[in-house]
């Protein structure tokens, strides 16, 4: 790094302005870490609009949510911590995230055919409905869980601050999910259609993952 | 403008939010009476009062009770709920009565009313609170007889993957305080309206005090080419049709028909005295779809100013 000068004990200085870019690009992570807690659990509420209409809003379509963010989150955690460790860049996290905002961005046009086609397949009972909370939630929750492994891998440096830094990046995620849920249920579903708040997610995603494209090339210069 | 209504609806939902659901009709600190029995099901907290002779079903929580049926078991075809009168003018608005569907089945008043009159006429109702049943069952006098059945389901799933079609749906579906939204949206009418013989009709029970009023009659008449609407007390039954506007006359010679054929306890002639038709809909409101429709937002706020006279007219 041109702007650190090694220290006798090995330990690095930065200039202060260095030390500033690395404040904001800390940050940066922590920033995106809220936006996609956000949408993450926003887009689940938002689930139940779109699966009501077709399996009833009973306690079933509940659990296959649920049960469905989970799942994703899951696989989010065990991909995105395999693929942190192969390439421990922000620049794949940003590819990510661009991917979920895509995903997002189709889901309007393309659920309700895509629920149709699939209760003929399976009908409108328990399989049916998981299949669809499947269809709608599995990818982009998936992509966006990815988030958390990537966070701590990236901005973790000594094992003496592994601990706070684990739990600021889950703390951080987490009160985005909280936002999320309660933006969503009490802002924007009462006031705009379900659909444009997908699209809504789909352009915050979209800029989030710009946003990390830019931290990138930023952190080969200023550490992260 | 659009702007100041959607701040509004913050404003109020934060209100309603902090204060407990918004206030909601026929709500009251506690019914009084006797506790019968309870039920935390998986959709509603049910309780049974015995309260002046009447055994009452109410749906509760914190201490607010929304009242859903009463009997009174000396006399079953009392209807201490008045709407649950004005839903049975349905009949005088279709064409013919040989089935009957309803949405809704809370204590089961209405229909097992209907059925006790017309036990000819194929009856089914749709409830989606298991326990409901069995409690109507117990406590309410009701069973499955002859052409009355009750079938566990939620009635856009029943009304979906039944083919078959009725002369008259009822639809009365209340969690608590506000209908589901997928029981409220323009497709949801254009499914019943799909199961729907010709010549029939779909009755509403709507709460009048809130915003969900409006919306959901913008709604009907979105999809239905007329609307009439009943006031009976707190409550108004609104009845949607297709075809031209039916004439006083009309709807009272079928409810005299029907009365003398029938023998109602509440007479269908002087229920009809009350009609009044939809003139013209609420300004500022848009039908409810699949995509938009907050009923939990719209329950809490109430309308302003605006009476329901307002928008009604009393034509020959």
């Amino acid at each position: 790094m041109p702007f650190d000068k090694l220290r006798a004990n090995g330990s690095f200085s930065m200039s202060r302005r260095a030390v500033s870019w690395h404040v904001l690009l800390r940050l940066g992570v922590y920033a995106n870490g809220l936006a996609i807690g956000f949408v993450l659990m926003g887009f689940e509420m938002l689930g139940s609009r779109y699966l009501n209409p077709y399996f009833g809003s009973g306690i079933v379509t509940w659990a296959a949510l649920i049960a469905t963010v989970l799942l994703a989150l899951m696989v989010g955690y065990f991909l995105g911590g395999w693929m942190v460790d192969k390439t421990p860049h922000l620049r794949l996290l940003a590819s990510l995230v661009v991917v979920a905002a895509l995903y997002l961005f189709a889901v309007p046009g393309l659920a309700d055919t895509t629920i149709e086609k699939l209760i003929t397949l399976v009908g409108d009972g328990s399989t049916g409905v998981i299949c669809a909370a499947l269809a709608l939630i599995f990818v982009p929750v998936t992509l966006l869980g990815t988030f958390s492994p990537f966070g701590v891998r990236l901005l973790l440096h000594t094992t003496s601050h592994s601990g706070r830094t684990t739990g600021t990046v889950y703390g951080v995620s987490t009160v985005g999910n909280i936002i999320g849920v309660m933006a969503t249920t009490f802002v924007l579903i009462p006031t705009i259609g379900s659909r444009e708040i997908t699209t809504l997610f789909a352009v915050i995603l979209l800029a989030s993952g710009l946003l990390l494209f830019v931290m990138d090339r930023l952190s080969r210069k200023y550490k992260l | 403008m659009m702007v100041f209504r959607r701040l509004f609806l913050l404003a109020a939902l934060l209100l309603a939010g902090a204060t407990g659901f918004g206030p909601a009709q026929a709500q009251i600190k506690s019914p009084g009476g006797k506790l019968l029995d309870s039920k935390e099901s998986l959709y509603n907290n049910i309780y049974i009062f015995k309260r002046d002779g009447l055994i009452i079903m109410t749906f509760g929580k914190n201490n607010h009770y929304w009242f859903e049926s009463a009997y009174d078991p000396t006399d079953e075809l009392k209807l201490p709920y008045m709407y649950s009168r004005y839903m049975g003018m349905s009949l005088a608005y279709a064409k013919n009565v040989h089935s009957i569907a309803e949405i809704g089945f809370g204590g089961g008043r209405t229909s097992w009313y209907l059925h006790k009159n017309l036990p000819d006429v194929d009856l089914t109702s749709v409830e989606l609170d298991p326990d409901v049943i069995a409690m109507a069952k117990k406590y309410f006098g009701i069973h499955e007889e002859g052409e009355f059945r009750i079938v566990n389901k939620d009635g856009r799933l029943f009304l979906k993957n039944n083919p078959k079609k009725y002369d008259v749906l009822l639809v009365d579906a209340y969690r608590g305080p506000f209908v589901p939204f997928h029981l409220l949206t323009t497709e949801f009418y254009e499914l019943a309206k799909s199961r729907l013989n010709e010549g029939g009709v779909l009755a509403q029970n709507i709460e009048p005090n809130t915003m969900l009023f409006d919306a959901a009659i913008v709604t009907l008449k979105s999809v239905f080419d007329n609307v009439d609407l009943y006031q009976a007390n707190r409550n108004v039954v609104a009845i949607a049709y297709d075809g031209p506007q039916k004439r006083k006359s009309e709807i009272k010679d079928a409810a005299e028909a029907l009365q003398n054929k029938y023998n109602f306890r509440y007479n269908l002639v002087d229920l009809s005295k009350d009609r009044k038709v939809l003139k013209h809909p609420p300004k500022d409101q848009k039908p409810m779809t699949d995509d938009f429709a907050p009923v939990e937002a719209l329950k809490a706020i109430e309308r302003h100013n605006e009476k329901i006279n307002m928008y009604v007219e009393e034509p020959d």
